[in-house]
């Protein structure tokens, strides 16, 4: 190659870096724009238009300012996990709606906090993920960063932890002794799953045997480990269990074993809410007449179409309507918003993509809310010191009052555990039969689900790849894990 | 002494002496994805060695997942420190490269593509199906971040200039490859088969020397990235991920040492910088690029300038020509 | 309900499944020499358009499905002639050129019609039949004599009609085939047609029985490559042989790996996978292919 040629490839390489620099610094000025919600806009009355920040030199003090509380949303918005992810993004921005429109929260020198939503699509990569944690905290400024949680926030979570900033997750299985500010404190999946196995074994005593199938993945591992002990320590037998592929297409030979276990219950799990309908599906298909339990039942009137509504009576799974009386019930009376209400706009302004954590997610704003009442500061550690002290600020549970807990199980309090209602499906509508304790089950058969947790892998030190006494002792966990040791 | 310094290596060291300055200049998030540009730029600079020669392979990114998952079961498992297990690292993703060589050189062109894709899948999925030592689909977590004595490569900062070097220790070694013999026997060997072969050219031997060398920087690749994420999980080595190595080559163009380079830092930047606009829409973004580039640039970027250079050239004729007529 | 039979079944299905997504693929690859990898994202749209027609109450089922097939059919034709005539005899840039246009179809789908959950087809005929001690379900039943129908008349076209024969011709030899007065063009839009039809017909077929989503296609792409390659890129015999060895391997290690060592259905797939690559190894003709 010529000297000429080559001085120019120098120059077009050097011109691209510097394009590499200065691009990503002009728009850094310019700022990113706003994400905007995807779907129609709702039909609640538009938020009212925040006013500047102004802050004249000049001004009195008793001016009172308008901050926007920036609240990231880090989760799948595409690929094949994302119906864990933007129905939840879409339940935040009703939220955001209603919080703005009544005027979000005023502290006590005056200031109005308004609040704004900023997703990052991590596609459930951990690249992405870390790099989308990155742009929230440091470019974005958020003060509460919203994950669905599994290898996204093991990638994410040290970053977040050095940087003092709040996280949150629906599965309490990211939590580990060093995941200090990263809380579980509307879902704790899978825990709560042992209220409906065991709601079953007590109130179908007919019923002795229990098969279970899910994808193997954070999500259905851990699940496999918490209904399988529920289901053992209420005295059912477990006759088979499988974890399957996450990219199976094809349910049928795992629905064909699972019926051939002659089970008594067949049980999905917690499989992704798509294999949920093709499993029930397939069962249907091929002609089992059994019980039925699942996790999740999402758009079960999909599945009722597919099958038929004597099929799917007596379907147990752990998801209410929020049009359900029971949940009418000032359950959170501090809820920002009624639940049947919640409901009506959700559904009129993204129809047909209500999942289980379309209304998770905003619920946990709803005891943000509350913690920063409480701090009177959107401050990260000041909000997060307020909300473990729910009792005195009145932060509740969706479900009730919570208690933070945790370490006797993932080492670190930071669960909030509520009782947690166990749905049946009652000609084709899901109806709460009852709320179960969750850490009264623990109470009673904690050896059980330690046992299980451990055969799959799932317990924290397993996950750190550490050995258990090192871990206890790191960690002054002699308490809660030193039986372990006496075995 | 002066003179025998070729461009490129003055190049190289222009390049990192403005990549060395970036901590200065921008902020730890974009720190952050210029790191991981680096990182690619290694799998992309040597997914052209082999490409070199022919063969383009669908398995890459596995292989760089081979390194990856190496490095981190030894360190975190085995307690052994970083700077040995990336090498290590490298080395199995070489070792792995070499043992499959054979029957994955007895496909040619099109056969190689799919075969080596076959394979790639095939280990992917061991990945994901064991648990042990895997970590399954979710992954593998805690892998320890690499450390000197007390001083541990915790931030963003102290990362960057491990990436920035161990980057140009592989481009340094890789550029060298492809300026000596060796790699000019490779060229030949992709273009001239027959000619080669008459001149007794060992093709295999050489195919075989690009794909395990290859297979050692992509491995290497992927150990900084996992010691980086502190996670190493399947879908980072999916198919998704290698079609962007692809498209990458392919719009820098795999000619010179640099086209890669060119294709990786401006789909990269253009890809970030348009994020909050454009992010459900890049990969299609991507797909229109590539086949854009293909008709319209088919030697990729990096033939611009010598396209630029006709267009001038042709441009000054015509004048010329006007002028005296 | 015997477990044995059942999953036999299982296989049966899934053997005529993968024969339709591979006898397309490996059409094109003999008559034109064309590797689209794309053709996942083909069976893709073909779903989707059941799901826009069929399941919103627009179309029949069948009539939907054939809508899949035509419109896949002319996006099909679309991509031959503007990104593999003009690279016609480099096979390698081809497949290069249908990877822009896989996430080119993903995305578009995904954006009009939002991710999420996956889109749910109720079936077209439900409810189940037992045979021989086992279960199966109409849908699934339904796809066999469809494929058998689209083969049939897909061999009879080949071997009876001008245009069939036409086809052969440029599979067997082109240049004699110019010779001859047969317009390549032509025969290359007629056996994308073709192709491109077979996989949305198979993404309609499938449609109610597997996950609709913009991904879909990535399973079946990997699949129909399996089973071409050790069927013999461009032999459709030798794809129908393939798919029946594929489904039924599918199917048993599904139902009988020990699932203490692994997960089955993964292990289904290593398998699958690494007997495509022994066979591009050893005999990369594949089972019925003709030499190169």
């Amino acid at each position: 190659m010529k000297r000429k040629d080559l001085r120019k490839l120098i120059i077009v390489v050097s011109l691209v870096t510097a394009l590499a620099v200065v691009v990503p610094l002009m728009s850094g000025c310019l700022g990113a724009p706003a994400a905007a919600p995807p779907e129609a806009p709702p039909e609640v009355a538009p938020p009212v238009e925040a006013p500047p920040e102004v802050a004249p030199p000049e001004a009195p003090p008793e001016a009172p300012k308008t901050i926007t509380a920036k609240i990231g949303f880090l989760a799948p918005l595409t690929g094949p996990v994302a119906g864990w992810g933007l129905p939840g993004l879409y339940g935040d921005y009703i939220w955001v709606e209603h919080f703005n429109a009544e005027g979000g929260i005023t502290l006590s020198d005056g200031t109005q906090v308004l609040a704004e939503m900023v997703p990052y699509d991590n596609e459930y990569i951990t690249e992405k993920a870390l790099t989308g944690a990155k742009k929230l905290v440091l470019e974005d400024e958020v003060v509460l960063v919203q994950m669905l949680g599994g290898a996204t926030a093991a990638a994410a979570v040290p970053f977040m932890t050095d940087q003092m900033m709040i996280s949150t997750t629906l599965l309490p299985s990211d939590l580990t002794p060093s995941t200090l500010y990263h809380l579980a404190p509307i879902e704790v999946c899978p825990f709560y799953n042992v209220t409906g196995v065991e709601w079953l074994a007590l109130n179908k005593p007919e019923l002795k045997t229990f098969a279970q199938v899910a994808q193997d993945d954070e999500l259905g591992r851990p699940g496999m480990a918490a209904m399988n002990a529920s289901a053992e320590a209420a005295g059912l037998e477990v006759v088979y269990w499988e974890l399957f592929d996450p990219e199976t297409t094809d349910f049928a030979p795992i629905v064909s074993k699972m019926i051939a276990s002659g089970a008594d219950i067949l049980s999905w799990g917690i499989s992704y809410p798509d294999y949920v309908n093709l499993l029930t599906f397939e069962a249907y298909n091929q002609g089992y007449e059994g019980q039925l339990h699942s996790c999740t039942l999402d758009f079960y009137d999909a599945v009722i179409e597919k099958t038929s509504v004597e099929f799917m009576e007596g379907f147990i799974w752990q998801f209410p309507d929020f049009d359900d009386p029971a949940m009418q019930e000032p359950l959170n009376p501090y809820r920002l918003i009624e639940p049947a209400v919640f409901w009506d706009d959700y559904q009129a302004a993204y129809p047909g993509t209500w999942s289980a954590v379309s209304w998770e997610y905003q619920a946990q704003l709803d005891e943000w809310m509350m913690a920063v009442k409480a701090a009177d500061s959107i401050d990260p550690m000041k909000v997060f010191a307020a909300w473990k002290h729910p009792k005195e600020n009145n932060i509740y549970h969706a479900f009730g009052e919570g208690t933070w807990w945790g370490k006797p199980f993932w080492g670190i309090d930071n669960a909030f555990m509520a009782p947690w209602p166990v749905v049946e499906m009652q000609n084709g509508k899901a109806v709460i039969v009852e709320f179960r304790d969750q850490l009264d089950w623990w109470e009673r058969n904690k050896e059980t689900m330690v046992q299980w947790n451990m055969d799959l892998g799932e317990m924290w030190w397993q996950r750190m790849g550490i050995d258990i006494e090192s871990g206890i002792k790191m960690w002054g966990l002699e308490e809660e894990f030193g039986y372990l040791l006496e075995e | 002494m002066v003179r025998k310094i070729k461009g490129g290596y003055l190049g190289l060291a222009v390049l990192f002496a403005m990549l060395a300055a970036m901590p200065f200049i921008i902020g730890e998030y974009r720190l952050t994805t210029v790191l991981m540009m680096m990182i690619w730029v290694i799998v992309v600079v040597s997914y052209r060695l082999l490409a070199t020669t022919g063969e383009f392979s669908l398995g890459h990114v596995v292989v760089m997942g081979i390194g990856a998952y190496s490095s981190a079961i030894m360190s975190r498992n085995m307690g052994m420190s970083f700077w040995v297990t990336a090498p290590l690292g490298g080395l199995i993703a070489a070792g792995f490269a070499a043992a499959t060589a054979r029957p994955l050189f007895r496909m040619k062109g099109m056969y190689f593509l799919l075969g080596s894709f076959a394979l790639g899948e095939a280990i992917r999925l061991c990945f994901r199906g064991f648990k042990e030592p895997f970590g399954g689909e979710g992954g593998f977590w805690y892998v320890p971040t690499p450390s000197i004595g007390s001083f541990i490569f915790s931030d963003t900062i102290s990362y960057f200039y491990l990436v920035l070097g161990v980057t140009a220790a592989c481009l340094f070694i890789m550029y060298r490859i492809d300026q000596s013999r060796i790699g000019k026997a490779m060229v030949a060997i992709h273009s001239q088969d027959s000619l080669c072969e008459s001149l007794g050219i060992n093709i295999l031997g050489y195919k075989t020397l690009a794909y395990i060398t290859a297979s050692f920087f992509a491995g290497i690749a992927g150990a900084l990235l996992g010691h980086y994420m502190t996670t190493v999980s399947p879908p980072q080595f999916a198919i998704g991920p290698m079609l962007l190595v692809l498209i990458w080559v392919v719009v820098g163009g795999t000619n010179t040492f640099w086209g890669p380079i060119a294709g990786v830092f401006t789909l990269y930047t253009i890809q970030e910088t348009l994020r909050g606009v454009l992010v459900e829409w890049m990969p299609m973004f991507y797909g229109i690029i590539l086949i854009a580039m293909v008709f319209a640039l088919p030697g990729g970027l990096e033939s611009l300038p010598a396209r630029i250079a006709e267009w001038r050239k042709a441009r000054r004729e015509k004048l010329a020509g006007t002028g005296a007529g | 309900m015997e477990l044995a039979l059942q999953q036999a079944l299982n296989g049966a299905l899934l053997s005529v499944f993968y024969a339709v997504m591979a006898i397309g693929f490996t059409l094109i690859f003999g008559v034109m020499g064309i590797v689209n990898l794309a053709h996942g994202e083909l069976y893709m749209v073909g779903a989707y358009v059941v799901w826009l027609t069929y399941a919103q109450g627009i179309l029949p089922f069948p009539l939907a499905v054939l809508a899949g097939a035509g419109i896949v059919a002319g996006i099909g034709i679309g991509m031959e002639r503007a990104l593999f005539r003009p690279m016609r005899g480099n096979v390698l840039m081809g497949a290069i050129l249908s990877v822009g246009m896989i996430f080119i179809l993903q995305v578009f789908v995904a954006t009009t019609w939002h991710v999420g959950l996956m889109k749910n087809i109720p079936p077209a005929i439900k409810g189940s039949v037992e045979m021989f001690g086992a279960i199966a379900p109409w849908q699934r039943l339904v796809v066999i004599p469809s494929a058998v129908a689209l083969i049939g008349g897909l061999w009879w076209f080949l071997r009876r009609t001008k245009q069939g024969q036409a086809l052969r011709a440029v599979a067997q030899d082109p240049e004699a085939a110019t010779l001859q007065g047969i317009s390549i063009d032509r025969v290359g839009i007629i056996a994308m047609a073709i192709a491109a039809a077979l996989a949305g017909v198979a993404g309609g077929l499938m449609a109610p029985i597997m996950r609709v989503d913009p991904y879909m296609g990535h399973t079946a792409l990997i699949m129909a490559l399996m089973v071409t390659i050790v069927g013999g890129l461009g032999s459709i015999e030798g794809a129908l042989v393939a798919s029946f060895i594929y489904g039924f391997l599918v199917a048993f290690v599904t139902g009988y790996f020990p699932k203490e060592i692994a997960s089955p259905a993964t292990m289904a797939i290593i398998i699958g996978a690494l007997l495509m690559f022994i066979m591009l190894a050893v005999r990369p003709r594949g089972i019925l292919g003709r030499g190169t």
